[in-house]
């Protein structure tokens, strides 16, 4: 029976993932789910932010979110964040953009994963594909 | 005695241990990460940043409303086998979709239905998107680290010149796959 135990405890220690995602998952059931937070461009020249991760206002910073035009006629937007952290942080960004009437005309839905150094700049591009894409509305996932 | 312990122990390590298979958003965060194989992310991450990067060349900005656009040859150079068009359909979809390109089948199929209509006003390629995706690995111990690096041209046929060349390195470190980022 005692020969057992370890090798027992082995087995549960070494060889059982799920014991570490069942940690993960219980982790996350006891802190607030990682909220996505968005930041739009308006019509008028300005940006609107919603923040629904509060873990990262004061963290993470917005220097700009600027909008052009393509020599075409298409609708550019750059975003500039800074990390204000004294950590690096990972920022997952994705964005969308909107036609004049608030309709989401184009997407792109995977996360681009950006590893940002204390104090570091980064810019997202956008660049839309559609004539009336309009404003550009960035997606924010910290991790 | 103990072969009943033995059977029981290793009983609740297969039964107990596994995990039940569930849909995930495959734009989601909680994909598997795989540090000896190009991932279902790792292509959307290259082909959205690329794409990008490509309708903001200047050359493709000149071009006429909707360019003729082929695909040309994309060289999987990685120990993983995998098909191209993983990462190619997240660049051409979007374009022809959004009515920026016009994209040329290059199959045998419209091929031959091309030699017999003759006469008829056949569209000529005026981009040709090629490239290749490569692989690095490096290790530190226990650490792995697994680069992939995508590589795409797109040639101007009129002057064969390439008007556009990106490379978008995903690079990946650990010590075994895990599931997240």
């Amino acid at each position: 029976m005692k020969k057992f135990l370890p090798l027992l405890a082995l087995g549960l220690l070494a060889g059982c993932t799920s014991l570490v995602s069942t940690g993960d998952r219980l982790e996350r059931g006891l802190t607030p789910p990682d909220a996505v937070n968005y930041v739009t461009t308006k019509a008028d020249g300005t940006f609107e932010t919603q923040i629904n991760d509060h873990r990262i206002a004061g963290k993470l910073a917005l220097l700009a979110a600027r909008k052009s035009k393509t020599p075409a006629g298409f609708a550019q937007a750059q975003f500039e964040l800074r990390n204000d952290s004294l950590l690096g942080r990972t920022i997952n960004v994705s964005f969308e953009w909107l036609a004049a009437d608030g309709r989401v005309t184009e997407t792109q839905p995977n996360w681009i994963v950006t590893p940002l150094e204390p104090g570091a700049i980064t810019l997202v591009n956008a660049t839309a594909l559609k004539a009336e894409s309009a404003e550009c509305r960035l997606r924010l996932l910290s991790r | 005695m103990n072969k009943l312990l033995a059977l029981a122990a290793t009983a609740f390590l297969v039964v107990g241990c596994g995990t039940p298979a569930t849909y995930k958003d495959s734009n989601g965060r909680d994909l598997v990460v795989s540090l000896e194989k190009v991932d279902i992310q790792d292509f959307a991450t290259a082909g959205s940043t690329m794409l990008q990067s490509m309708v903001n060349a200047p050359a493709f900005q000149k071009a006429g409303a909707a360019p003729v656009l082929q695909v040309g040859n994309v060289l999987n150079d990685t120990a993983s086998n995998f098909d191209t068009s993983l990462l190619l359909t997240k660049i051409t979809s979007p374009l022809v979709n959004a009515g920026r390109v016009r994209l040329l089948e290059s199959d045998p199929a419209a091929v031959a239905a091309r030699k017999a209509t003759p006469g008829a006003a056949v569209p000529v390629a005026e981009f040709v998107l090629k490239g290749k995706i490569l692989e690095d690995r490096s290790n530190a111990g226990r650490t792995r680290q697994a680069s992939f690096v995508f590589q795409l041209t797109l040639v101007e046929v009129k002057s064969s010149l390439a008007v556009w060349q990106d490379e978008k390195i995903v690079t990946k470190q650990g010590s075994k796959n895990s599931v997240g980022f």
